[in-house]
């Protein structure tokens, strides 16, 4: 297992996007990081900013206003970076689907590296998306979309062989 | 004040621009009034009743589009709520928020929604809806078109 890999699934800090989300994901986020479920004893906390960040949590419908900004986040991430999609929202839509907030799935502006589907998920199910992520990415079954070729935001990132 | 009080004062300030009054609870008062009146019940809350606007509410029902306005009175522990209801085709009505700027949003957002045009706004733009979105397309009116298959019943 590689240095960066290991590090990266260490303590999380996490940064949460919602694009026109309803919040019930974010709460139940809220829950798995407080006393009752209590992920923070790993480390795992909420930070202000996505230049502090290992993770990207996203809830929430991405319609054309939210992508930009997801846009921009996605090219202020330092790398490696994950992408969690948290809910049926981000993953497909959901009943949104057909509405007139709906572009297109989270997925097709970002490359997600776990889906944790439910509306919302429980706190259960958080941690175990979180666990199997960490899981594969320690296995090397999984490699963040952060460090795939090509990078996962499109035309706003410097390819990292460009940079110097 | 308690609600009967308020019940009272309300009929006076008003008078006959007052259409209808319902007593929902000892915590919750409707009055109905004409588009017309909106802006001067607006100043009465704001400034007889010492009122907190809270939210507007715009709805689009069989009769009519209905806007609902809601202010809390949090001294009494009463949300006092103005009714209106226009008519579908070219919904207006007089701009509350150069007396209440709380109202600029809402009022926005039930513009690009709905498509009440708000007289004296000062500030009349998109809020939640992209800004290249078509003119014309209010997407919470009824009659919009059922974007995907159409299987879903309106």
């Amino acid at each position: 297992m590689n240095y960066a890999i290991n590090a990266l699934t260490r303590s999380l800090n996490v940064f949460h996007l919602g694009g026109s989300a309803c919040n019930n994901c974010d709460i139940e986020i809220l829950d798995a990081l407080t006393p009752r479920y209590d992920l923070e004893r790993f480390g795992i906390t909420l930070v202000g900013s996505i230049r502090h960040a290992d993770v990207l949590l996203l809830s929430g419908v991405f319609n054309k206003k939210s992508a930009i900004r997801l846009k921009e986040l996605v090219a202020q991430a330092p790398r490696p970076y994950l992408v969690i999609a948290i809910g049926g929202c981000p993953c497909t839509g959901l009943m949104f689907r057909d509405s007139y907030n709906w572009d297109r799935p989270a997925g097709e502006y970002v490359h997600i590296d776990a889906f944790i589907p439910g509306c919302p998920p429980k706190p259960e199910a958080i941690i175990s998306g979180v666990v199997k992520l960490i899981g594969a990415l320690r296995s090397g079954a999984l490699v963040p979309g952060s460090l795939q070729e090509p990078s996962g935001a499109g035309e706003l990132v410097p390819d990292a062989a460009s940079v110097n | 004040m308690n609600v009967d009080h308020i019940i009272t004062k309300i009929s006076t300030e008003l008078g006959d621009r007052l259409l209808e009054l319902d007593r929902k609870s000892g915590h919750r008062v409707y009055f109905n009034i004409a588009p017309e009146t909106v802006k001067a019940a607006s100043q009465m809350m704001l400034k007889d009743f010492g009122a907190r606007f809270q939210i507007a509410t715009g709805i689009d029902i069989r009769e009519g589009i209905e806007v609902l306005y809601h202010w809390a009175l949090d001294g009494d522990g009463l949300i006092v709520t103005m009714r209106t209801l226009l008519g579908h085709e070219a919904p207006e009505l007089d701009s509350i928020a150069v007396i209440c700027p709380a109202a600029e949003w809402i009022e926005r957002e039930m513009w690009e929604l709905l498509g009440i045009h708000f007289r004296g706004h000062p500030d009349l733009r998109h809020l939640l809806l992209a800004d290249d979105w078509p003119r014309d397309n209010y997407p919470l009116r009824r009659n919009h078109p059922l974007p995907g298959d159409g299987e879903a019943t309106p």
